[in-house]
């Protein structure tokens, strides 16, 4: 309580939103738009304006850490660079490829005839060639973990999508769980691990109902169901609770790799089919949606259209007191414009309206934030050093640790944003 | 193409659900105190009317009494934004202001805690020192660094004592007439030096059954901590105060009066007892050293002060000469609450994400951190001042010296 319980809140989830309708597959858009960044990395293009291509097709490379390719994800003609809204929260120059609806699959997509006999040098080169960065949300290239010379004994998939309204991968494993387990299989061959695992919310018995019947096949990997808190999906917690170890850094320093449920799903096409990352899964949600649903869409897709499948804003919705929010609804970011398109770590787009004004006091020091805090800091101390510009106390305070779950501002009752101060108060510590 | 609101995550908070907030905290708050106040009435009040010592009119003056603490303090909270505050223009600006200020709350806690026949103005006059002085001259609500009820308690208690005792002092009615006690609370009656003996501290107001139901003698509404407990129970459950803090605060106390105890001659657990039960420690305890402005914010913080107040509660009533030990350890302790807070603030962060590394990992040798420095200044601190003051306290109660009596007289 006082110094290592395992902190956690019950957030409420509204999963129910968006949890029951089925899997929209919207594969064919007009446009897409793919952008032209990745991580805050610009990608070298390497198509003109004009060109055709192909799905599967490379359009793009990424260079630098994470060097890997980018994927045209519908076949046609590239038509133009244009500034499209980015997830980032920025305008980002993306290419816009119009659809010419032939689904005309590139040469290097074909059905391997024996998937087993890959090495683990072939599965990694596999997933730089399919250009696979993690779908959960931070887009890290998943290559890079599996380069790790640490020894790796387990590898665990993130299913537990604690934030609020988002069911994208919870839908995707229903609808996919062979994949999931194949997924996870080469996952576990190319890390050379002993054991998988598959972590997700206790609640969530639709996914033990989809994967049970199919365990007998795989019998290294066992099921693990987490508590309903938030942020309970964070690596680190599930690396501790899986293996009992703890890192400073990276999971592969306690000998785990975590991905993304819906990584697994898109590796296992990867490896069998050779189809590289074109398409995620996408959760339209919010109080502010007419009837929340899943997608399955080519990476580059508006979300507007998705919007419009949605049955549109809700009635009476009023934009300027609403939020348009890329990402879940505690670590996503508001986008005023709602012209985004769907990028590789989008996850999720939440319509929810602002909730009413309230005339709201100063700090009165109850150290909530404090007490919710993950990784034990005391935002209110850390924003104190950074309002007084002390870099040292800032680092002494261990800033540096904080994952921005957004839980201090969340319990605030003085509705202080002191998360966003403890984020820039770690800006600081890099300047 | 619509345009919407900007703002930062994340975009779900607790205090979307209007019934939430700090608005919330001190509503709790005030509920809080309803039990204190009705027990007040009842023994200061009901019971000496009962009794036939006053009037049916005269019942009712400790709940006037409080009231007239929280309007004070209100208005002239009111009046100090009138003045300082140029946005402050009409009624309405006004009650905004006072919406979030939560004004009430140090006038009423200052005349739970003053006798019941201190002087009105005295009470005023309280007011003034812990709504102007204490509160508003500091930044107003979540920028004062002491209490300020207890300031405002100081400022009386201190410099206008003889008033309060010669209006009457802390005795109604009815403990007049009993007269057993020769004018005297418990505690004061202990610092008068009659020594540690069962039969001159807690025999002449009953039993310790009486000092836990509050029916002795002491301020307006402090004597009570069964109604106290209720009160903690319900700020517990609410969430608005740590439970661990009013423990720490109290355990602290009765640990050390029963090492005094011992050293004095004062055999048994009576004299501990006696210890927490008498005065406000208790009240104290559960209302002002839990009170979130002025004390450290993060757990480990809130351990580490309650403690501190524990040994200087000790110090402050069995050392000093006034009998005001918790009211004056809780304003010292203001004091520290900052680097309290930011010290423990640094240890908290390195203790509590331990990291655990995985077998056959290169150990990294690091050098003993700060962290770990002000740890052990902290726990010194600590030990050594309730060393001390069990040492000089013991060896003061003690006529025959048994037990290092000189050390006592040597500080």
């Amino acid at each position: 309580m006082i110094l290592n319980k395992a902190t956690g809140i019950r957030i409420d989830g509204k999963k129910h939103m968006s949890k029951t309708t089925p899997m929209h597959e919207y594969l064919n858009p007009r446009f897409v738009y793919l952008p032209l960044i990745q991580q805050n990395s610009p990608l070298k293009r390497t198509v003109e304006v004009g060109d055709t291509v192909k799905i599967g097709q490379t359009v793009a490379l990424r260079e630098g850490f994470g060097a890997m390719p980018i994927h045209a994800s519908v076949s046609g003609k590239v038509t133009a660079i244009k500034k499209v809204w980015h997830a980032s929260g920025r305008m980002v120059d993306a290419l816009e490829i119009e659809n010419d609806h032939q689904n005309a699959l590139d040469d290097a997509i074909r059905p391997e005839p024996d998937p087993s006999l890959f090495t683990r040098e072939e599965l990694v080169n596999k997933m730089v060639n399919a250009g696979l960065s993690g779908l959960g949300g931070a887009g890290f290239p998943t290559y890079v973990k599996y380069l790790a010379k640490t020894p790796i004994d387990v590898v665990i998939i993130n299913a537990v999508e604690c934030e609020p309204y988002i069911t994208c991968d919870y839908v995707m494993i229903e609808k996919y769980p062979e994949k999931l387990l194949k997924g996870l299989q080469y996952f576990m061959r190319a890390a050379d691990a002993k054991r998988g695992v598959i972590c997700f919310k206790n609640y969530n018995v639709g996914i033990i109902e989809a994967l049970k019947p199919l365990l007998s096949h795989y019998p290294n990997i066992t099921l693990f169901p987490v508590k309903d808190l938030y942020p309970a999906g964070w690596e680190k917690y599930l690396v501790q609770q899986v293996t009992g170890r703890s890192y400073p850094n990276l999971p592969v320093e306690a000998g785990a790799i975590v991905n993304n449920s819906g990584t697994a799903i898109v590796y296992a096409d990867v490896v069998e089919h050779n189809i590289p990352l074109i398409s995620r899964a996408i959760t339209i949600s919010g109080e502010g949606v007419k009837e929340p649903k899943n997608f399955l869409v080519p990476i580059g897709t508006p979300v507007k259209e998705l919007i419009a499948l949605c049955g549109g804003y809700a009635d009476g919705l009023d934009p300027a007191k609403s939020y348009y929010i890329a990402g879940g609804p505690m670590t996503g970011r508001a986008i005023m414009i709602d012209e985004l398109i769907v990028n590789d770590t989008l996850g999720s787009v939440i319509v929810k309206p602002m909730p009413a004004e309230r005339n709201h006091p100063a700090c009165l020091g109850c150290g909530r934030c404090a007490d919710v805090c993950p990784v034990f800091l005391a935002p209110t101390e850390i924003q104190r050093a950074f309002e007084m510009n002390d870099k040292d106390a800032v680092r002494s305070l261990n800033a540096s640790k904080c994952m921005q779950c957004g839980l201090c501002s969340y319990v605030c009752p003085s509705h202080i944003e002191i998360s966003d101060f403890v984020f820039r108060a770690k800006e600081l510590l890099r300047k | 193409m619509a345009r919407f609101a900007n703002a930062k995550a994340p975009y779900l908070r607790m205090t979307d659900n209007p019934s939430f907030g700090t608005g919330a905290i001190q509503r709790d708050f005030l509920i809080a105190l309803l039990p204190v106040i009705l027990f007040a009435f009842y023994k200061n009040g009901l019971q000496v009317y009962l009794d036939g010592n006053i009037s049916f009119l005269e019942m009712f003056y400790p709940l006037v009494f409080i009231l007239i603490g929280g309007l004070m303090s209100t208005l002239l909270e009111a009046l100090f934004f009138v003045i300082t505050d140029k946005s402050v223009r009409t009624m309405k600006t006004l009650g905004k202001k006072l919406s979030v200020s939560y004004a009430a709350i140090p006038g009423l806690l200052l005349a739970m805690i003053l006798p019941l026949y201190t002087p009105v103005w005295v009470l005023i006059f309280g007011c003034i020192a812990a709504t102007l002085v204490a509160k508003m001259l500091f930044g107003g609500f979540g920028y004062n660094i002491f209490n300020p009820a207890l300031i405002g308690y100081v400022a009386v208690a201190f410099t206008l004592y003889g008033v309060i005792q010669n209006a009457g002092g802390a005795l109604n009615a009815s403990e007049v007439l009993a007269d057993a006690v020769g004018g005297a609370t418990p505690l004061g009656a202990l610092i008068e030096g009659e020594g540690l003996s069962y039969n001159a501290l807690v025999a002449p107001y009953g039993t310790l059954l009486d000092f836990f139901v509050g029916t002795i003698p002491g301020a307006l509404a402090e004597t009570s901590a069964l109604a106290i407990l209720i009160s903690y129970v319900w700020l517990v459950a609410r969430k608005v105060i740590k439970w661990f803090v009013p423990v720490i605060f109290v355990g602290t106390v009765f640990v050390l009066s029963w090492f005094i105890g011992m050293i004095a001659g004062a055999e048994g657990v009576w004299f501990p007892l006696y210890s927490i039960l008498s005065g406000g420690l208790i009240f104290g305890a559960v209302f002002m050293a839990t009170e979130p402005v002025t004390t450290p914010r993060n757990p480990l913080g809130k351990v580490v002060f309650a403690l501190f107040l524990g040994v200087f509660t000790v110090l402050f009533r069995f050392v000093g000469d006034f009998a005001e030990g918790v009211a004056t350890a809780i304003v010292f302790m203001n004091i520290f609450t900052m680097p309290i807070d930011n010290w423990t603030a640094i240890i908290r962060s390195e203790l509590g994400g331990k990291e655990i590394f995985v077998k056959g990992a290169p150990k990294v040798k690091k050098p003993i951190s700060k962290a770990t420095i002000k740890g052990i200044i902290l726990v010194a601190l600590i030990l050594l001042i309730a060393l001390y003051g069990v040492l000089k306290a013991g060896g003061m109660f003690t006529a025959s010296g048994w037990i290092l009596p000189t050390v006592g007289r040597l500080f």
